[in-house]
């Protein structure tokens, strides 16, 4: 039977009926506190954002857009789920994607424990954003073209197959990739949604501190210091030295450096005791004392109040 | 060889045919309707000759102008009798009306190509005009107007309707009168084939100021409606959409709701071979992302789509690299991304449109490109319409579409 969206909503709410239902606009089912949605059911847009459903039925059709963010317990999704656009946000109990899965938009930001793709699946001319999909370890051969491909904190990630391609750009910040497949030759290239070029995705060992000081653009300048690393970039800038002490580790300095249209850069040098690695903190500018710097990364807003027993 | 083009926007209404025969060819131009104006040149041979009229030509295709449809005639039949032979289509040209960001500023002077006058109760009413009826400040007769007009024989034979601003001194008035007075005198009004319901200047009210109303209505009372333009996203809606012979639709929004855009993708419009839709910006109301474009996009609406403008967009750039991927381009002529946020970005996407398809024309009017990008574009095999008005700034840090405000 055809229901307009609200009574739609009203009766699978209150588990009346178990007829097919067909909607022609957009069935508000979020927050449904049920852990399965009736069967039969389709609806031009499902929106089921922080539903405490576990699966959807085998049965679902979703002409438009299918909403399942914040689902926290979705575990997996029916085999040839088909919509034009997929938003899963945040459900960190999914782990994989089903077979022949079909759609222009996918939408897997936050998906923590996602890993599996399918062995065949049709995800093309939209935008697919798998960002914070810390444990993907790659990308299935069979993605079409692409609008934008946002991979921006797949940290397991390091290579994108060949054949891949984009219309707009590729967003590989914070991950392990170090080059892009011949089929995305030239694309534009982002770096958790700052435009960079290759040499500051690809080649961070060639910058220098000369040249980042010399980028016009804040955005931009904080990404190549935090490609080339804070300490390399504070030891070639020639950083001021504010203050200077002695802890487990060693020698401790608080370092500034001034930069052009931003706040400066201002950080704690110090060496960590058990391995002996050196690390640069960054803390505001505000801070004169490394007692000043480490109290307040230890949550002190008075440093007078910290005497650690033991710094690690 | 002889070729006949017009141009149709919201000021004018012209024609410009050129016939070539041997070392001379004759250019006839003017306005619609009338014989217009004749020269003739003659070149030293045939062979300059045509090439001079092919320069011509191109120099008109690239100023807007487009074949006359084979058969015709500019203005509608004079005879009304309601239910006689199928309508004249309007030539898919005339369902444009802004082309210009600098239109929005001024009062149509024609709508489908016919001259629009503002009704004015007390002069005889003609049949061959189309009426504008609006109120001001001090007198808002729209109401009175236009039932006093459906009395007349004019509007027996009436093709065309505008409908400038209906508010009055009464900011908070929405269409909701004006659209019940049409449908009630929907016998009156039996030849009707073009509404626009707000022809509105900024200056008569901005138009994320209009308020508008559900238009459905007029869908159902209009059957042989072929074009339903509106300008205005607050409160727009249409709840039943859905029109056998509707061939146009045009939404001019600074902010478009995504339940307006959620109509247009479940809507029944089979005919549909103009879709023109300002979506605007979040600043004024526009709450949509690109994945609710997809519907349209994915070609499985509207098998007769001729024109697609996805106009006045803050997300232009995004739009432009979907659009590309788009089945529609198998059977659109005219992509239409002006108005909007169109950057570098969105235009190095358009640089991959599919080729060797029906497409012919690509309006980017209004835009951020840099020259390096206009350049590009125009080496499409495509019309291309990259200009900008003069007073825009390209390096300008904050980046705005046409008509927000």
């Amino acid at each position: 039977m055809v229901l307009a969206p609200q009574e739609a909503a009203r009766r699978i709410r209150s588990g009346q009926g178990s007829e097919p239902i067909q909607v022609a606009g957009r069935l508000d089912l979020s927050e449904f506190p049920g852990s399965q949605l009736p069967a039969g059911l389709h609806c031009y847009e499902l929106d089921a954002r922080g539903a405490k459903l576990t699966s959807l039925p085998a049965d679902l059709r979703v002409d438009g857009r299918l909403v399942l963010d914040n689902c926290l317990h979705l575990e997996c999704l029916p085999k040839g789920l088909t919509a034009g656009s997929i938003s899963l946000r945040n459900c960190p109990a999914l782990t994989a994607l089903p077979e022949n899965l079909d759609t222009w938009f996918l939408d897997l930001a936050g998906c923590t424990q996602f890993v599996d793709w399918p062995a065949r699946g049709n995800i093309h001319n939209g935008a697919l954003v798998l960002r914070h999909c810390v444990r993907l370890q790659a990308l299935p051969p069979w993605i079409g073209r692409l609008s934008q491909l946002d991979l921006a904190g797949c940290v397991g990630l390091r290579e994108i197959p060949d054949g891949l391609s984009v219309t707009s750009w590729v967003d590989v910040g914070g991950t392990g990739i170090t080059r892009l497949p011949p089929s995305l030759c030239g694309a534009p290239l982002r770096w958790r949604g700052v435009r960079v070029n290759e040499r500051i995705a690809f080649h961070p060992e060639e910058l220098t501190a000369r040249e980042t000081l010399a980028e016009t653009n804040a955005e931009v300048r904080r990404v190549m210091m935090e490609r080339m690393g804070y300490l390399k970039f504070a030891q070639e800038a020639q950083a001021r030295l504010l203050d200077e002490d002695r802890d487990r580790g060693g020698t401790r300095q608080l370092l500034r450096i001034e930069l052009q249209a931003d706040e400066p850069l201002v950080g704690l040098a110090c060496f960590c005791p058990s391995t002996g690695r050196q690390y640069f903190l960054r803390v505001p500018p505000k801070m004169n004392t490394c007692h000043q710097a480490a109290a307040w990364m230890a949550g002190f807003d008075d440093p007078a109040l910290y005497h650690p027993e033991i710094e690690t | 060889m002889k070729r006949n083009l017009i141009y149709m926007d919201a000021k004018s209404s012209k024609f410009w045919n050129i016939e070539q025969s041997g070392n001379t060819f004759t250019v006839t131009y003017g306005r619609t309707g009338t014989d217009g104006q004749s020269q003739i040149k003659s070149f030293a041979d045939e062979a300059v000759a045509t090439k001079e009229a092919a320069k011509l030509i191109k120099e008109k295709l690239g100023k807007g102008y487009v074949n006359a449809a084979p058969s015709a005639p500019a203005s509608a039949p004079a005879n009304g009798a309601a239910g006689d032979a199928t309508d004249e289509p309007i030539p898919l040209v005339a369902f444009s009306s802004i082309n210009r960001r600098e239109d929005i500023g001024e009062n149509i002077g024609t709508f489908v190509g016919q001259r629009v006058v503002d009704y004015d109760a007390d002069k005889p009413v003609k049949a061959d005009v189309c009426y504008r009826f609006r109120s001001d400040w001090e007198t808002n007769e729209v109401i009175p107007n236009l039932e006093a007009y459906f009395e007349t024989d004019a509007a027996l034979t009436a093709t065309a309707l505008v409908l400038g601003a209906w508010h009055g001194d009464d900011s908070e008035k929405t269409s909701a009168e004006v659209v019940a007075t049409l449908v009630k005198g929907r016998d009156r009004l039996p030849r009707l084939a073009a509404i626009f319901m707000g022809d509105i200047t900024s200056e008569e009210n901005e138009m994320s100021w209009i308020k508008q109303s559900d238009l459905s209505p007029l869908l159902a009372a209009f059957p042989r409606l072929q074009l339903l333009r509106a300008r205005g996203g607050d409160g727009l809606a249409l709840t039943v959409p859905q029109h056998a012979h509707l061939r146009a639709l045009a939404l001019e929004t600074g902010g478009m709701d995504v339940s307006v855009l959620r109509s247009v993708c479940t809507s029944d419009f089979p005919n549909l071979e103009y879709l023109e839709l300002w979506l605007g910006t979040d600043q004024y109301g526009a709450n949509y992302s690109v994945a609710d474009l997809q519907p349209i996009l994915s070609g499985r609406l509207f098998p007769k789509l001729k024109y697609l403008g996805l106009r006045n967009c803050q997300l232009a750039d995004e739009v432009a690299a979907v659009v590309v991927n788009s089945p529609l381009l198998q059977r659109l002529e005219t992509l239409d991304l002006s108005l909007g946020v169109l950057t570098d970005e969105g235009a190095r996407a358009l640089l991959l449109l599919p080729l060797n398809t029906t497409l012919k024309k690509l309006n980017l009017h209004y835009n951020y490109l840099s020259a390096d990008l206009v350049r590009q574009l125009k080496a499409l095999p495509l019309v291309v319409d990259a200009s900008k008005p003069s007073d825009m700034d390209v390096n300008d840090e904050w980046r705005f579409v046409a008509v927000g405000e």
